[in-house]
């Protein structure tokens, strides 16, 4: 990471996706990674099937400003095709995207699949996920959050541990075979870029 | 760092005030104020310590027990959102008269740029306008810190303290730094001595508005103690309040050179004149950054000595929240280029109802009544709540939503024009929070109006609290002087389709005033189990006094 600069990541959703607890994870590990982490999110009406996003912010030095700038957000993570369409424009030219390819399509007027698809294709930074796919070869029906989260890890400062750490922690309480399986989707999600890229 | 509590914003000023000593905490729930409520409620359930947590029926309710705590010697808080403050505003008005006895906060979200709101006003205004000091933090941390500093002020000063936050702080969520826990407080009920000031006939109220005037110079005074001239170079300045303040503190990180910029930091109101005009000799030039209304704007602007620049001049957008990049605008600093964005028509996505839920099937049946009545374009009153949501199209089931209570009373006054069918659309708890002095008045002015209740069991759009009128609502509606027969209990499921259209129907075409309750529990609630343990000690009871 860049010192002197301020990083974001912008997540974003459909209500009910568990956008929110995403970005709570995210705002956990970094912490614990010793960085300076900030995280907003807007909800309300929108919990109610809307649009949902929220961002967290983290530098090596205190933050006052909860929100990042068009253009300057260095990860989009979405857990849903159009819904990270909607927020391309949020990252810098250089950001990175990790996108779930399972379409949320219970709404007015939602575009061809394919021309979603191709849409994000064309964007350079760009990884696509069938995650509907992999939760079904991992037999866990709500993999594709941790399967996206394993994905943003490779561009983020925090290491393995910290990830496992969070991880368990998160679904402790929902017994050990939750947890395991989380974490399994983590992996595959991790195994999927191979190379730590930093941004 | 990593061992710190994290924290909303609105949940800081929460943890605040339990750690404060409150002896409770009273609120009507309200995006984004809700979650202070449910934070501090959490904790004094750990606690286990004999304080209370209170849904009220509405927020005037919330403020009036809060007072009563208050004279009773102990510190409260209050919760509520910006709209909510209008319901207690009489109550907030004249506490500023009577002042406290033990600390007390109100706790007031406004929300610019309206996520779920219906207006964006500012509650700045309504501190000023009741002569009381307003706390505006401007990070997580500022929220739990400010909190205790309301809670010392409100007993120095002997007067409410209102902490006003807006969404974006309400809802980031950051790390905190936790004081010592204090125990609750004690001072004890308000002294016979003061009794009078308690007792706001004319006499003493007009004393008591001289001695809530002669405050203001301490108001001021220690108001100053939180706000700050920062000098620097340069004749061009920025006055900073809030989020203002936050995001340009995190700008000048960025860019250096502002923070050599001369500024004023506003964390606290009323704003003594003395540093306005420090601050306006070193300047000829100002941006104000500041959240909702040009409060701070206009006074500066008002001093003529420097040029103001901010909301009324264009150089911020009148209307709406702020954000880092409408700062670097006005500041003229360059934005980068980010990435293209999709060649391709996003369609919004508009929050619906759940799957299920029990408010569609109401509509649904009232929208064919009204068309076997021969009104399929009858205009219907509607009110806040999920059920808000049928105005959207393609539903369009309601067509006015003014007011938390509106419904009611605007279908009455348009049946007191001539207008029938007269329909309101309302929730249980927003019945609850101000239906009932409304539907008092639909019983006594006796015309054709149908008011239907949508009872859900609980405050669905705000995460599903109990409703305070749980159960309750057809004896309410009897007790308001609604003839028995023109009160129906309805279930809003497909299977009853056929005869909820035909009660419905039979409501529409009663000549005087009638009243439908649709009632099935939110979808979300059931998930969630919220009314469970209720239930099944209603059931208890209800065994054992053989009332089944
Ligand atoms: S939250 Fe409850 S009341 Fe609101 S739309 Fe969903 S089911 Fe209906």
């Amino acid at each position: 990471m860049n010192a002197s600069r301020i990083h974001g990541i912008v997540l974003s959703g459909v209500g009910g996706q568990g956008v929110l607890s995403l970005a709570q994870i995210l705002l956990e590990a970094l912490r614990r990674s010793g960085l300076h982490a900030l995280q907003s999110e807007i909800h309300g009406m929108s919990q109610r099937g809307g649009s949902v996003h929220a961002q967290v912010c983290y530098a090596e030095g205190p933050l006052s400003s909860p929100i990042i700038d068009e253009g300057c957000a260095d990860l989009l993570i979405a857990l849903e095709p159009l819904e990270a369409l909607r927020y391309v424009s949020m990252l810098r030219v250089s950001g990175a995207l990790v996108v779930s390819e399972e379409p949320q399509t219970d709404m007015e007027g939602y575009p061809p699949l394919d021309d979603i698809y191709a849409a994000l294709k064309a964007v350079p930074g760009a990884h696509l996920v069938d995650t509907e796919d992999l939760a079904r070869r991992l037999n866990h029906r709500q993999a594709g959050g941790m399967v996206l989260l394993g994905m943003a890890s490779r561009f983020l400062p925090v290491n393995d541990g910290i990830w496992r750490e969070v991880i368990t922690q998160r679904f402790e309480s929902k017994g050990a075979r939750v947890t395991e399986k989380n974490l399994e989707a983590f992996e595959a999600g991790r195994g999927l870029i191979k190379e730590p890229v930093g941004v | 760092m990593a061992d710190s509590t994290l924290a909303l914003g609105v949940e800081a000023v929460g943890c605040a005030a339990f750690d404060a000593g409150i002896k409770g905490a009273f609120g009507y729930p309200g995006t984004p104020s809700t979650e202070g409520f449910e934070f501090v409620e959490a904790l004094i359930h750990q606690a286990g310590d004999g304080r209370a947590a209170q849904w009220a029926a509405n927020e005037k309710v919330a403020y009036d027990l809060g007072m009563g705590m208050s004279y009773a010697g102990h510190r409260t808080l209050v919760t509520m959102k910006h709209v909510g403050l209008n319901v207690a505003l009489d109550a907030y008005a004249n506490s500023a008269l009577t002042g406290v006895r033990g600390g007390l906060v109100l706790l007031v979200a406004d929300d610019p740029g309206m996520h779920s709101s219906q207006n964006e006003q500012d509650s700045r205004r309504l501190a000023e306008f009741a002569w009381l000091p307003c706390l505006e933090p401007s990070t997580v941390q500022e929220c739990y810190d400010l909190t205790f500093r309301a809670f010392e002020l409100s007993e120095t000063l002997q007067v409410p303290v209102m902490l006003r936050i807006v969404t974006r702080l309400a809802h980031c969520r950051a790390a905190l730094v936790r004081r010592e826990t204090l125990a609750p407080t004690g001072l004890g009920v308000a002294p016979k001595a003061s009794i009078q000031d308690w007792v706001l006939i004319p006499a003493n109220a007009r004393r008591r508005y001289v001695d809530l005037l002669a405050k203001q110079p301490r108001l001021k005074a220690e108001a100053a103690t939180l706000n700050h001239l920062v000098p620097g170079t340069g004749r061009r300045g920025v006055a900073l309040a809030g989020m203002g303040r936050a995001y340009f503190g995190q700008l000048a990180l960025e860019h250096p050179a502002l923070a050599a910029l001369p500024r004023l930091e506003i964390a606290a109101y009323p704003v003594d004149p003395a540093l306005e005009q420090a601050f306006l000799a070193q300047v000829d030039e100002v941006v104000v950054f500041e959240e909702d209304y040009p409060v701070i704007e206009e006074r500066l602007g008002l001093r003529g000595t420097a040029k103001v620049h901010g909301r009324l001049d264009g150089a911020l957008p009148r209307t709406g929240e702020l954000s880092p990049r409408l700062l670097k605008d006005a500041l003229g600093l360059k934005l980068p280029d980010g990435k293209a964005a999709a060649r391709l028509d996003l369609p919004i996505r508009a929050p619906r109802f759940c799957d299920g839920c029990g408010h569609v099937d109401a509509y649904e049946a009232m929208q064919e009544a009204l068309a076997k009545v021969g009104a399929p374009e009858a205009r219907v009153f509607g009110d806040i709540g999920c059920y808000t949501l049928a105005a959207q199209e393609p539903m369009a089931a309601i067509h006015a939503v003014v007011e938390m209570g509106a419904s009611i009373s605007m279908a009455v006054g348009a049946a007191l024009a001539g207008e029938t069918p007269s329909v309101a659309v309302i929730g249980d708890s927003t019945f609850g929070h101000s239906g009932l002095p409304a539907l008092l008045t639909a019983a006594d002015a006796g015309v054709n109006v149908t008011v239907v209740i949508l009872d859900n069991r609980v405050v669905g759009m705000t995460g599903q609290q109990p409703s305070q009128a749980l159960d309750q609502v057809e004896r309410m509606v009897l007790g308001m002087g609604i003839p028995e027969a023109q009160v129906q209990v309805l279930l809003p499921v497909p299977k009853q389709h056929e005869a909820n259209v035909a009660a419905m129907e039979a409501a529409l075409r009663h000549p005087g005033p009638s009243v439908v309750v649709f009632r099935r529990e939110c979808i979300q609630s059931i998930r969630r189990g919220v009314l469970k343990d209720h239930d099944r000690q209603e059931r208890e009871r209800c065994v054992s006094e053989a009332c089944s």
